[in-house]
């Protein structure tokens, strides 16, 4: 494997430039660090979702890769596609990568048997899920990927309800129980390790998965420069992990391996986190403890893995 | 027909406005209105158009409006932005109306403080419903009666008291002008045209006129993005676009509201020319110029990030986290940005690509230097 990538030592080139992101994106961040990493050789398919929407903006094309928008369900269908036409075309360098970028509700909801499929036939592609926790593109309703408490436009908060009834889909834990050879956990808060992640699931054969959490300010309501900071604190509060799982033929261990690449002996404040963001606001005391409550479960069940 | 173009960016009520407009002039009998958005994926803050069109007929064009009677800007930052291209989205005898308490020099742009005006009755800057106000003064078509019915038809109850406000209010300045002006402009003329320095006192106040090219710059087809679009934009000639986008500064001029009255335009679809069918022309009007970065996204900022080249130790970090990966580094990019020379004349080691960055201070969030602060574009234009 090649050397860890860095600010300093990964190309210059922006592959991903001029999209029509609003200010601030945290996906779009996402995007251009892995295609940064993937190199110009990568191929990208995109099923319908912000960064479709900004990144072909007729007249403005703004992928220097090969990219192309895909129906709603299909991402890791299309993938799947492109890299077997690659293949029989005999046009597959080493270093193409088939990569997808699909928004939470692109894989979590609308196109989840979709990725189960091509993972379940372990096809060579990287599906990297930009997790901003709604459908932003349609403007901020609930997806299966939307956490507790947070305001929607169908979850809105009112007397009786305070945002999101539901809890967040464990979809690592889904991936990874597919016996998948390489998936992991991000944020863009944490560049260097998404970009590490990036850079080792492009080296590995068969199906790979990231999910990248990637703020999106309008729809969490916070400020347009808070983006990296809030995904930094959503990792330092422990409401977001950092983690791999390796198959049982990449790691050679049965059932796979999970490993914990961020392990904090201290949280910082989960009301914090919660309170500085519009999404939120409507959560009580009471609500935002039983949040921490369920942080401490979860890490509970992570760190016995 | 009167065609209305709004310039403006997702969240000023660019849309609203343009509907209240249609909706107002449509109320008289035997009037027709249409109003339509247009913004692609854009999105908040990203600049928008949206159009009105109004006519004594029934309206079948419904495409967008190249050309206008009044095309109006709700944000100055995208009028200057335009260039010279301004001029291209007017009819003859059209007039621009803009958010702005700056002074222009062309006689055809009327600058109107509707931030000013809508933070007084609003405490917040919502300039749209300003312009149904001075449209009502200006456009025969529309009457303050008809604008106010129709904010009592289209708005939510709470907002109908303070925008009938504004209508009124917007209605008395630009008509205390058109008084103003109209005397002022009689002893211009009785003094045979000699410069009259207070013709340029208008009650917002004024300052140095925007340097502005002369229109009928050649014609090209019109494309959406009105920033000149350059067959390919790469860093250097990005900068080099942006450098001698503006023209030289004219000297300034007496102009007011009084002038823009004299052509306002009336119904006249009548007599309209109707539209050129000629299969070749109507290519030109919707072929464009695409592929990978043919336009910028100019025009999405208030504030820039400005890079102290002394404090700025190359760490990178705003380069790695810059959304829109508009933070380079100038050893290895060919072109140095000259604001970030240091006073040993060095070069930062990083610059921003102003051409795309759209003003989101990630950069300065990022920075554990302090090396990187962010100005209002208004300053930095200065």
């Amino acid at each position: 494997m090649a050397a860890k990538v860095n600010a300093r030592t990964i190309t210059d080139d922006e592959l991903f430039f001029g999209h029509k992101a609003c200010a601030g994106c945290g996906g779009s961040l996402a995007v251009r660090a892995a295609l940064k990493v993937l190199g110009p050789r990568a191929i990208c398919a995109l099923p319908a979702g912000c960064m479709s929407a900004v990144g072909f903006n007729f007249p403005q094309l703004c992928f220097a890769n090969n990219a192309i928008i895909t129906p709603f369900a299909a991402t890791a269908a299309v993938l799947s596609g492109i890299e077997a036409g690659l293949r029989a075309q005999g046009k597959k360098p080493e270093d193409c990568t088939v990569v997808g970028f699909a928004g939470d509700g692109g894989t979590a909801d609308i196109g989840l048997q979709a990725l189960s499929g091509a993972i379940d036939r372990n096809d060579d592609i990287l599906y990297i899920c930009y997790d901003n926790e709604a459908y932003m593109n349609t403007g901020i309703q609930k997806s299966s990927l939307t956490p507790f408490g947070a305001k929607t436009t169908t979850t809105p908060a009112g007397k009786n309800a305070h945002g999101c009834l539901t809890q967040k889909k464990s979809l690592f834990e889904i991936v990874a129980a597919h016996g998948i050879p390489y998936a992991a956990t991000a944020s863009i808060g944490y560049l260097p390790d998404f970009m590490g992640k990036v850079q080792k699931a492009a080296s590995i054969r068969g199906a790979k998965y990231l999910h990248v959490i990637a703020p999106c300010p309008t729809g969490w309501g916070c400020g347009v420069d808070e983006t990296v900071e809030i995904a930094k604190e959503v990792v330092d509060c422990g409401l977001w992990y950092l983690a791999e799982y390796e198959g049982p033929q990449v790691s050679g261990v049965p059932g796979g391996k999970f490993t914990l690449n961020r392990d904090p002996k201290e949280f910082t404040s989960v009301a914090a986190y919660l309170r500085r963001q519009g999404r939120f606001r409507a959560l009580s005391d009471e609500e935002v403890a039983s949040v921490e409550q369920g942080r401490d479960e979860k890490w509970r069940y992570l760190r016995s893995l | 027909m009167i065609e209305v173009l709004w310039h403006g960016r997702g969240g000023q009520g660019a849309f609203t406005a343009a509907r209240l407009l249609g909706a107002a002039a449509s109320i008289a009998d035997g009037s027709y209105a249409l109003a339509f958005p247009s913004f692609g994926p854009e999105r908040r803050g990203a600049p928008m158009r949206a159009f009105t069109k109004v006519s004594d007929a029934p309206i079948g064009d419904r495409s967008a409006i190249d050309c206008a009677d009044y095309v109006i800007y709700l944000d100055d930052t995208l009028l200057d932005a335009a260039g010279e291209a301004w001029a291209r989205e007017l009819k003859p005898g059209g007039r621009v109306l803009v958010n702005s308490v700056k002074a222009y020099a062309d006689e055809r742009i009327v600058a109107i403080d509707a931030n000013g005006l809508s933070t007084e009755v609003l405490g917040r800057a919502i300039p749209n419903t300003v312009f149904l106000g001075v449209l009502s003064v200006l456009c025969e078509s529309v009457s303050e009666e008809h604008v106010v019915e129709a904010i009592r038809q289209y708005m939510p109850a709470k907002l109908h008291a303070k925008n009938e406000l504004i209508v009124a209010e917007a209605r008395q300045r630009v008509l205390a002008r058109v008084a103003q002006g109209g005397r002022e402009a009689a002893v211009a003329e009785a003094k045979e045209g000699a410069a009259s320095a207070q013709g340029s006192e208008g009650p917002e106040g004024s300052e140095e006129p925007e340097a502005f090219g002369t229109p009928g710059a050649p014609d090209t087809p019109g494309a959406p993005n009105t920033s000149g679009i350059p067959a390919n934009v790469s860093r250097e000639t990005s900068r080099a676009a942006g450098e001698g986008g503006q023209a030289g500064v004219s000297a300034p001029e007496a102009h007011d509201v009084v002038r823009a009255c004299e052509h306002i335009p009336v119904l006249r679809s009548r007599f309209a020319v109707p539209p050129s069918l000629d299969p070749a022309e109507y290519a030109r009007t919707t072929c464009y110029p695409a592929g990978h970065l043919v336009a910028k996204n100019a025009g999405w900022r208030n504030e820039r990030p400005v890079i102290n080249a002394e404090a700025c130790t190359g760490c990178l970090q705003c380069y790695l986290y810059c959304p829109d990966g508009t933070i380079y580094k100038t050893a290895s990019a060919a072109a140095r940005d000259e604001d970030s020379r240091n006073a040993h004349g060095a070069f930062a080691p990083v610059a921003v690509d102003y051409d795309f960055c759209k003003g989101c201070g990630v950069c300065v969030r990022a920075c554990r230097f302090g090396a990187i602060r962010m100005v209002p574009e208004s300053e930095a234009n200065a």
